[in-house]
């Protein structure tokens, strides 16, 4: 792949999010090339050293392009790592396909008060936020997370493994030994 | 996961002390990150001309080039030439929802408020409000297909929401994504704006004029 070429992938990810491709595409320079689990199409990201990466804009105190908690889809998105990162010990991605109804009941703890009309708008919508940036994919009544998941590094993937313990289970088990407490 | 290896950062910044690489570096993810234009006393790489040689190189790999905001501020944008050739071949990331809604903002926030002397020539940010009136009421845009495709604006930073005050209505206000535009492509979105908003004025018939000409010599060539 030439230079120009190269270029025009980087626009292309810059304006409409990671790109899937077919599994046999040669990879743009400087992109990191994620494997679907079929195996039938990659997706491509860029690979941005530490030191050009976001995280560097709080060292100069600027604030990032950041996506807006606006009316609660980061407590979606907590949903649905919970849902579909069922063990923090294993990789982010790609995780595993939930079912909405799991998300929607990991929301209904998240946001206590809210009835079930406008926690079915909040999640549709914010799904759809989610989805326009690639963090979550959605297929009929499925969620699961998007490539965008693996920008994240081992620092923030250690932060996150404490928040995904204070999120709630999606099927809160009875007690094994119900009934049995000596 | 490997987050180090980079061939296209290595190779531009290969020949640079590794103190010019951390300020190019560090000047490309503020200026490519940045929610808002960056001051220039931030981006240490533009005081060395072999840094900022570096940087606008690794700024072309990627599709974008050094774009300055007012004597101060930077911020980075499209190519013209990857814009134009990305356009050519039918990318268009937005829907025509969406890009209906961000046209209607920059009408009333802009081409309204430009041709009323209350903005300068050549200014995309407004502090005059498009109140969702203006997009839902007086525009055909089916209404909930509308509100999405404005909250999916807010969220890329073309739209910034304004919140009701008790003497203003509240409403959408172009976003600071805006400032990103390139020399070329603010006069082209201006050109647009025109044929959109005026398409019988003197104006319009100027600019689809000159575009004739243009594409009929492409024509030829």
């Amino acid at each position: 792949m030439n230079e120009h070429d190269t270029a025009l992938w980087w626009a292309k990810i810059r304006s409409g999010g990671p790109q899937q491709a077919p599994a046999g595409s040669p990879s743009p320079a400087g992109m990191r090339r994620l494997v679907e689990p079929d195996a039938q199409s990659v997706w491509f990201l860029p690979n941005l050293p530490p030191s050009a990466a976001p995280e560097v804009l709080a060292e100069y105190r600027q604030e990032p392009a950041t996506l807006q908690d606006s009316a609660g889809t980061l407590r979606v998105f907590a949903a649905c790592l919970r849902c579909c990162w069922p063990d923090p010990g294993t990789d982010l991605w790609p995780g595993q396909p939930a079912d909405l109804t799991d998300v929607d009941q990991v929301l209904q703890q998240l946001t206590p008060g809210r009835d079930r009309a406008s926690r079915r708008k909040l999640l549709s919508a914010s799904l759809r936020r989610l989805e326009a940036s690639r963090w979550v994919l959605q297929t009929a009544d499925r969620v699961r997370l998007g490539p965008r998941v693996t920008g994240w590094g081992s620092l923030e993937l250690s932060t996150l493994r404490e928040l995904w313990r204070m999120i709630p289970d999606p099927q809160p088990k009875s007690d094994p030994g119900g009934g049995e407490v000596p | 996961m490997i987050r180090n290896q980079n061939p296209l950062f290595d190779s531009v910044l290969a020949t640079l002390t590794d103190r010019q690489r951390e300020h190019v570096e560090a000047a490309y993810a503020l200026l490519e990150h940045s929610r808002e234009p960056v001051h220039r006393q931030e981006l240490h790489a533009l005081q060395d001309p072999t840094s900022r040689d570096r940087l606008e190189q690794l700024l072309r790999h990627t599709g974008r080039v050094l774009v300055q905001v007012d004597g101060l501020r930077f911020t980075s944008g499209y190519d013209d030439t990857v814009a134009a050739q990305l356009t050519a071949a039918g990318w268009q990331p937005l829907t025509t929802v969406e890009r209906a809604v961000l046209a209607l903002v920059l009408i009333y926030s802009v081409a309204i408020a430009r041709s009323e002397e209350r903005l300068a020539p050549d200014t995309w940010t407004s502090p005059y409000p498009t109140t969702e009136a203006d997009i839902l009421k007086a525009s055909k845009l089916p209404a909930v297909a509308a509100k999405a495709a404005a909250s999916k604006l807010v969220a890329a930073g073309l739209l910034t929401r304004v919140r009701d005050r008790a003497d203003a209505e509240g409403g959408y206000v172009p976003g600071p994504q805006l400032l990103r535009l390139t020399p070329a492509a603010r006069a082209r979105l201006q050109e647009q704006l025109i044929l959109a908003a005026a398409p019988n004025h003197p104006l319009a018939a100027a600019i689809r004029e000159r575009r004739n000409r243009t594409a009929s010599r492409e024509n030829i060539r």
